[in-house]
């Protein structure tokens, strides 16, 4: 089940918001996340492959079926809502049964799948509990096997973290994924956590105002993103106004940094982009793209520190990761330099 | 301070009803600050006074009617109201909510001896007009406190997450939408029951002398004895009480 979107358009009424020209595809048993701050139209895009939202132009189309035509409740596709949604008046097993009641399976075959589900998401001795006896991180594993137990087409996770405290998120992220994996489900995940994104996605589309600004692997995505929107959006960084001085010279005004130019021709405008891991303290003296400054702000995160680092005429300070904050100088090696062409 | 209000208040609520349960059992109330002498007999009378009896199942059958009839209106009415308030309906909403405390029920009263007064509609005095004006008088109580509940659970994102499991709008009803409300349907008919079975200004215009309500026949007994008004109004109490009491015992709290 391979989920298509080609050149997808959506305005809502009245308006000039929406979507613009979006084309993706979710492969089969593929995890695709969608990123980007609030009002960039992702849960908009979710919306008009359930179905909730109708009336876009262009195809949403599931294994080539052409999707735009069908009601929601005709589509098969298994949603998780971020309020996770769940029946106050059935019980947990009968919530996971729901869909299997209305496709008219015999109860005692109904029941059975819904065990089965739960026991997958770890809930097997909770079948018989009210709803709300169940902690938020529960009633999201309840919201996805009742998902996952019509059999979905294709599988909807819209911001199914965000209600959740943070101990409770980085293990059900986890056990998401690795469900997923295992029912080898075609799945949207639209969220607004770019860490949630990247450790739990195949690959991750960025979207601002409406538009797709890029789709790739994390790592890709991380280390080679296409625009600046997207490095912003995407990890830490620090991101400098320069100009290509002369082949793998790059003058960002207060100084002149080594770095790989490419093809660019000497006077292109650039921004550099420069992680904070790549960032190195107190180099020796004559090492490539030395700068030298003051420590400001430190924030102590265990095995590293992350801290600003103040170079004299730089507009922004340097953010920077390791041991132990540099003391007058930072270096960073030329082939970690990256230059964006925006 | 508070305390001493609440007291006070409590005091002001509750010594008529006190009252008027010592007076039912007084043998005799004239001219005294409390009855004298003890005995049944007011209840006894009551009892066997056909006027009584006839009028307090006509009450019963008036609200009865009146909930059955409130219960296939005010359903899909308040979820109309909750799909069309969101649509940008929200006026006719706020009517609906604004109604009975905005339209007296001698208002309501008068309207109706205009129009079923005439030769076209000679139906005033008649048993289903009586039941009408009840179900009209408490149907936005019933609609207010569903519209509530509907508010409350967010009902629209429940609907959604049936969509996507295969419900068609009469499924999403039907499976999603009424079960959610059985417990608010529920309270709100025992308040409509308590509503129809105390109302007086409405019934004392519309009803004939065959088809009179309680609380119609027992303006007549305060004219007699002391004690046999007393006594009639205890029973209407009771009535009252136990709609009360009925509904919170059915209404389990939600969890």
């Amino acid at each position: 089940m391979s989920l298509v979107l080609d050149h997808v358009s959506y305005s809502y009424p009245g308006t000039t918001q929406g979507l613009h020209d979006i084309s993706l595809d979710v492969r089969t048993g593929e995890l695709v996340a969608v990123i980007g701050p609030s009002g960039s139209g992702k849960s908009t895009l979710l919306k008009l492959v359930s179905g909730l939202e109708t009336g876009h132009s262009g195809r949403i189309a599931l294994d080539g079926e052409d999707l735009s035509k069908k009601p929601v409740h005709q589509r098969h596709i298994g949603m998780v809502f971020q309020s996770y949604a769940l029946f106050p008046h059935l019980n947990v097993l009968d919530n996971v049964a729901y869909g299997l009641k209305l496709r008219k399976v015999p109860t005692g075959e109904r029941h059975r799948r819904a065990q089965e589900l739960l026991d997958v998401v770890g809930l097997g001795e909770y079948a018989r509990r009210a709803v709300a006896q169940l902690s938020g991180g529960q009633q999201q594993r309840v919201a996805l096997a009742r998902a996952l137990a019509i059999d979905p087409r294709a599988l909807l996770l819209d911001e199914p973290l965000s209600a959740l405290d943070a101990s409770v998120r980085g293990h059900l992220r986890d056990q998401i994924r690795a469900i997923q994996r295992r029912f080898n489900a075609t799945t949207l995940l639209v969220t607004h956590d770019q860490e949630e994104a990247l450790t739990m996605a195949d690959r991750v589309a960025v979207m601002q105002d409406g538009r797709l600004l890029q789709i790739a692997a994390p790592r890709d995505l991380y280390e080679h993103p296409a625009s600046r929107a997207v490095a912003k959006f995407v990890g830490l960084s620090t991101l400098l106004p320069g100009t290509v001085s002369a082949s793998d010279r790059v003058n960002v005004g207060f100084a002149e940094l080594a770095a790989p130019t490419g093809a660019r021709t000497p006077g292109t405008a650039v921004h550099v982009l420069i992680r904070p891991e790549h960032i190195e303290a107190d180099p020796p003296p004559g090492s490539a793209n030395r700068l030298t400054g003051r420590t400001g702000a430190q924030r102590y995160l265990g095995a590293l520190t992350r801290y600003d680092f103040e170079v004299a005429g730089a507009s922004v300070p340097f953010l920077a990761e390791s041991a132990w904050p540099a003391r007058e100088a930072i270096g960073v090696s030329p082939a970690h330099v990256r230059l964006l062409d925006d | 301070m508070i305390r001493g209000v609440a007291l006070f208040y409590g005091l002001y609520l509750l010594l008529p009803i006190a009252l008027l349960m010592v007076g039912s059992v007084g043998d005799s109330w004239t001219n005294t600050l409390l009855p004298t002498g003890l005995t049944g007999r007011w209840y006894l009378e009551l009892w066997q006074d056909p006027s009584f009896r006839k009028a307090f199942v006509n009450s019963l059958v008036v609200a009865l009617a009146a909930c059955v009839i409130n219960t296939v209106l005010a359903m899909p009415l308040a979820y109309a109201l909750y799909h069309g308030a969101r649509r940008g309906g929200s006026l006719t909403a706020r009517i609906v909510s604004a109604m009975p405390i905005a339209v007296p029920t001698i208002t309501l009263g008068f309207g109706y001896i205009i129009v079923f007064n005439s030769d076209w509609l000679p139906w005033l005095g008649s048993m289903p007009l009586l039941i009408a004006a009840h179900a009209i008088y408490t149907l936005p109580y019933l609609t207010n406190t569903l519209l509530t509940d509907l508010r409350h659970l967010g009902l629209e994102r429940l609907e959604q997450a049936a969509a996507t499991l295969g419900a068609s709008n009469w499924q999403q009803f039907t499976s999603v939408v009424l079960p959610s409300l059985r417990q608010s349907l529920i309270s709100g008919l025992v308040m409509v029951a308590a509503l129809s079975v105390g109302e007086f200004g409405l019934s004392n215009l519309l009803t004939s002398f065959q088809n009179r309500t309680y609380p119609v026949v027992l303006l007549q007994a305060f004219y007699g004895a002391t004690g046999f008004a007393c006594a009639a109004t205890v029973i209407l109490l009771l009535l009252a009480g136990a709609s009360a009491f009925l509904s919170s015992s059915l209404v389990k709290p939600r969890s």
